[in-house]
């Protein structure tokens, strides 16, 4: 090689070759790949769309549960003091209460179906002094009506 | 077909398909070797040129009527090829001088380059640029690209792109002179 050598003396060539056949196949390439790309970009929308609520779904959850059982302790919490606050009663206090409160209406027999045999037993098994006794005890008389 | 009938023809739904396939028969062989030159390899350069024109079928609505449709192109495909390779620099943690190696190494032993000792060395000569000059001094050297086009393609001044090829094609010349 030459050692005075200058570029325009190299002639310009291009050096570099393709398959054969490349520039006929790449057009079509070409559109396949755009095609493929307007179905990603189509089902895009549905994707951004869907991605947040997916997102959200845990944390929501989550705070459902937290919520679900913070409501479950509360009503827990006053089941307990109801049951407390009764049982602290004495049989007086029950006594006082009922007699003052307590009204028999028709519905409450309905909470009682006849299909409850052993209630039913009991019901019956009850002298009729003893059931003469209780309706004087609860003075049935003297209920307004 | 000329640019102004196609983009004519893109914008209408029906002729789409049609008119971007006139548009990558007219324009894939300057693209693929404008891309080739500086990336070296053809899977590489196929796969770039590819997404060159899926780049441009996304962005054809877009294209500024007022401007040179293949000046448009020429830039898509330039950042691409620069991109390509500070990314292969990135990846690979390499030196620029290691990427330059390979690319050397893909000269002597490609099967898809041909060419004598001359033709060879000048090829190592130009990869031996930084990828800015070396994309200057491929346009102006191989492509006859006018300073005004190439000023257009690059956002650079004409006489920066001046000095610049001046400054590659000494380096070259240099280069040559070596054993």
């Amino acid at each position: 090689m030459r050692k005075d050598m200058k570029l325009n003396d190299i002639p310009k060539r291009n050096v570099h070759q393709v398959p054969e056949g490349y520039f006929d196949r790449l057009p079509m390439q070409i559109m396949e790949r755009t095609a493929r790309r307007e179905q990603v970009t189509a089902t895009a929308w549905y994707a951004s769309l869907w991605r947040p609520v997916r997102h959200a779904m845990a944390p929501l959850i989550l705070l459902l549960m937290f919520v679900g059982i913070y409501f479950f302790n509360i009503q827990q919490n006053q089941q307990q003091e109801m049951v407390t606050t009764v049982a602290s009663l004495s049989d007086e206090e029950i006594m006082v209460y009922l007699d003052t409160y307590a009204q028999v209406e028709t519905a409450d027999f309905e909470e009682h179906s006849l299909a409850d045999q052993d209630l039913a037993v009991e019901f019956l098994n009850v002298s009729s002094t003893t059931a003469e006794e209780e309706l004087e005890y609860y003075k049935i008389n003297d209920l307004d009506y | 077909m000329e640019d102004k009938e196609l983009l004519e023809k893109f914008a209408n739904p029906e002729s789409r398909n049609m008119a971007f396939n006139q548009l990558v028969r007219k324009y894939q062989q300057k693209v693929y070797w404008h891309i080739r030159k500086m990336v070296i390899d053809h899977d590489d350069t196929d796969d770039l040129t590819q997404e060159v024109f899926v780049k441009i079928w996304k962005n054809l609505e877009n294209f500024r009527k007022d401007a040179q449709l293949y000046t448009w192109i020429y830039r898509i495909a330039t950042n691409e090829c620069l991109s390509f390779l500070s990314s292969k620099k990135r990846k690979f943690f390499l030196p620029i001088n290691d990427v330059t190696a390979e690319l050397m190494e893909k000269i002597e032993s490609s099967p898809d380059i041909a060419g004598d000792e001359v033709q060879l060395k000048l090829q190592k000569a130009i990869l031996k640029l930084p990828d800015k000059q070396r994309l200057v001094f491929n346009m102006k050297y191989f492509d006859d690209m006018k300073y005004e086009e190439m000023s257009e393609i690059l956002g650079t001044s004409v006489g920066a792109l001046k000095a610049s090829y001046h400054i590659a094609v000494k380096k070259i010349e240099e280069y040559l002179k070596q054993d």
